[in-house]
């Protein structure tokens, strides 16, 4: 008997809990179907499925068949996965992506720091297509930004970077040696594409108008040079990450209300074993070369609770 | 990108909190009234402060505060239960207003129910046990000479019932015709007060003057647990930052009345008081403004 396949037909009729419905996804005729759960509840010795004339449930046995299957098929896929890649020869790459913002001497040091005898495929990607990527196996370790939920990925250690202002040199702003949030106000801001990373960038217009700017515009790019550019041109201001930025001046903001916060990211039950290590090295890195710190050193996120989202409710 | 040219965009300017207050109230189709006050360092910010506003179901906070002092000189238990029958209640969406079966429970948790569901039944039954004349001394006895309660739930309902000549009310809650002759809208025959009146309450409640300490926590928890997010919460989508409050509705009035408190320790008492120009009964955008209002407020106040 072919276990796997016969894990898949069961899968489909749990999933559908209607034969005809799991036989036309499976494309094949439902007689067929049927034996094949028969002969699958015969070799296990349960029955899995409850059958009356108008509707199929899964037994208790079925329920836990379900979730050993699950994860049996997604090991059959990894593996298929892993093994077309060895097919087109790309054992020992190891697929990484960071963010559009990291500077390039970060970006420099991070390959730097491959494992030995593993070839390092760098790519630029915004933190949601990290997610999509990672969670359909097509990536093997990450740099992203939080807050984000992703069942089935695995986060290392969460680094904190503060959120300064960028202005043009001759702002008058600019010769304070920090900036409040609320001095911004009236200001266009430029800042990542939402689309990139919506629950940062959430978290960023919240934190704004949280400490009194609430800006009348918001000019979105995923490119740094080009938000230097409206930047430069009087246009906007830049709430960023400390970066070297020709013609403009980076100035911390009062009272440090903003963070990016980040982490590697890497698929929880699939990871490839250099994977552990090459993310350990990765924090080490954003923790030395970008100034990103350990969360633990800010003063922990207040949540004052209302009943409108309190538990259950 | 914005197609906005950087040419006219304005640069660098302070708004005046009440401006921009009124603006938002024209947006929403609202008329309103606002008073914030600083709880901790006194500066405050009006529109309307000073003129009558109805209080609709704001007039629950009196009332609370009369149980907790009437609680404090040990005329009243807030622990006895009290029996609160099927027959007979006040109308009202929600709580014991809305159950179908006899309940018994303690007069605090009725004052619970009467403060975080605007349960009317609840609030009818706690002005059993306090009497109207009580809330009206009690807000004397705090310096508060322009609130004043003249009906409890009950009363609201069946003066409306009489407006409408004799038919239920609830089926002209929308009717421009009917609302225009309910005298439960015309703050000179109804419960009563003033944006700045109804800050100075909750001040006075949050520096634990209102009554004696422990009864001014019950207040402030009873407030912070408050269900409803449409309103003056809604002003304030920060995880940080804790909104208490008591709203108040009827046909075109929506209000409410409540403290904003952010970790910073900056606290603010804000009262806000709207009536929409139109009669329709679902209006998001009527109840987004007094949270828009209050942030607008509160933050011009952070300012300065």
């Amino acid at each position: 008997m072919d276990l796997v396949r016969h894990l898949r037909y069961f899968e489909a009729v749990a999933e559908e809990l209607h034969f005809g419905n799991a036989a036309i996804r499976l494309g094949m005729a439902q007689p067929p179907l049927s034996q094949r759960i028969q002969r699958l509840e015969r070799e296990l010795g349960v029955r899995l499925f409850d059958r009356t004339s108008r509707q199929v449930r899964l037994t208790d046995a079925g329920r836990a068949l379900l979730a050993e299957a699950r994860e049996i098929l997604g090991r059959v896929d990894h593996l298929h996965a892993v093994m077309e890649r060895a097919r087109r020869g790309e054992v020992g790459t190891l697929r990484a992506a960071v963010t559009p913002d990291l500077a390039a001497p970060v970006v420099a040091a991070l390959i730097a720091a491959a494992p030995p005898g593993v070839r390092l495929a760098l790519s630029q990607i915004g933190t949601v297509e990290q997610v999509a990527a990672l969670t359909a196996g097509e990536l093997d370790v990450g740099v992203l930004h939080h807050p984000v939920t992703a069942p089935g990925l695995a986060f290392g250690p969460m680094l904190a970077q503060p959120v300064g202002v960028l202005l043009e040199e001759g702002d008058p702003l600019a010769a304070s040696a920090s900036v409040h949030l609320a001095d911004l106000s009236g200001r266009d801001l430029v800042l990542f594409p939402r689309a990139t990373a919506p629950g940062l960038y959430d978290e960023m217009i919240a934190g704004c108008r949280r400490h009194g700017f609430d800006p009348p515009a918001v000019h979105e790019t995923p490119n740094p040079q080009f938000a230097l550019g409206l930047v430069l041109a009087g246009t906007a201001v830049s709430l960023t990450p400390e970066a070297p930025s020709p013609g403009a001046v980076w100035r911390p903001l009062t009272g440090e209300p903003l963070h990016w916060r980040a982490s590697t990211a890497w698929p929880r039950d699939t990871a490839l074993a250099q994977t552990g290590e090459f993310a350990a090295r990765i924090t080490a890195i954003l923790a030395r070369e970008a100034g990103m710190r350990p969360v633990d050193a800010l003063p922990a996120r207040r949540v004052a609770p209302r009943p409108s989202s309190g538990f259950l409710a | 990108m914005s197609p906005r040219d950087p040419a006219v965009r304005p640069r660098g300017g302070v708004p005046g909190g009440a401006e921009e207050i009124l603006a938002a109230f024209r947006e929403a189709g609202v008329t309103g009234q606002v008073h914030a006050v600083d709880v901790l360092g006194g500066r405050d910010l009006g529109v309307g402060a000073d003129e009558d506003a109805v209080l609709a179901s704001v007039f629950k906070v009196p009332l609370l505060v009369a149980f907790a002092r009437l609680a404090d000189a040990g005329a009243l238990d807030p622990r006895e239960r009290v029996h609160v029958p099927a027959e007979g209640r006040s109308p009202g969406p929600t709580g014991i207003s809305a159950m179908l079966d006899p309940v018994d429970m303690s007069l605090r948790d009725l004052a619970f129910l009467m403060i975080t569901v605007s349960d009317n039944t609840a609030a009818d039954t706690l002005v059993g046990r306090v009497g109207l004349d009580a809330v009206n001394a009690a807000m004397r006895e705090l310096g508060l000479r322009r609130t004043h309660v003249e009906h409890t739930g009950q009363d609201m309902y069946a003066l409306m019932t009489e407006d409408v000549g004799g038919l239920d009310p609830a089926e002209f809650f929308a009717d421009p015709a009917a609302i225009a002759r309910m005298r439960v809208l015309d703050p000179a025959v109804t419960n009563r007060g003033t944006p700045r009146e109804m800050t100075r309450l909750l001040e006075l409640v949050w520096r634990d003057e209102a009554a004696s300490p422990e009864s001014c926590a019950m207040i402030r928890r009873c407030m912070g647990l408050q269900v409803w997010p449409h309103r003056l919460a809604s002003g304030f989508p920060y995880d940080d930052v804790m909104v208490s409050g008591k709203t108040g509705t009827l046909p075109t009035i929506r209000n409410e009345i409540g403290v904003v408190e952010y970790p910073d320790g900056g606290t603010y008492a804000v009262a806000v008081f709207t009536r929409s120009s139109s009669t329709a009964q679902t209006q998001p955008r009527a109840d987004a403004v007094i949270g828009v209002a209050a942030r607008l407020a509160v933050e011009a106040l952070r300012r300065s």
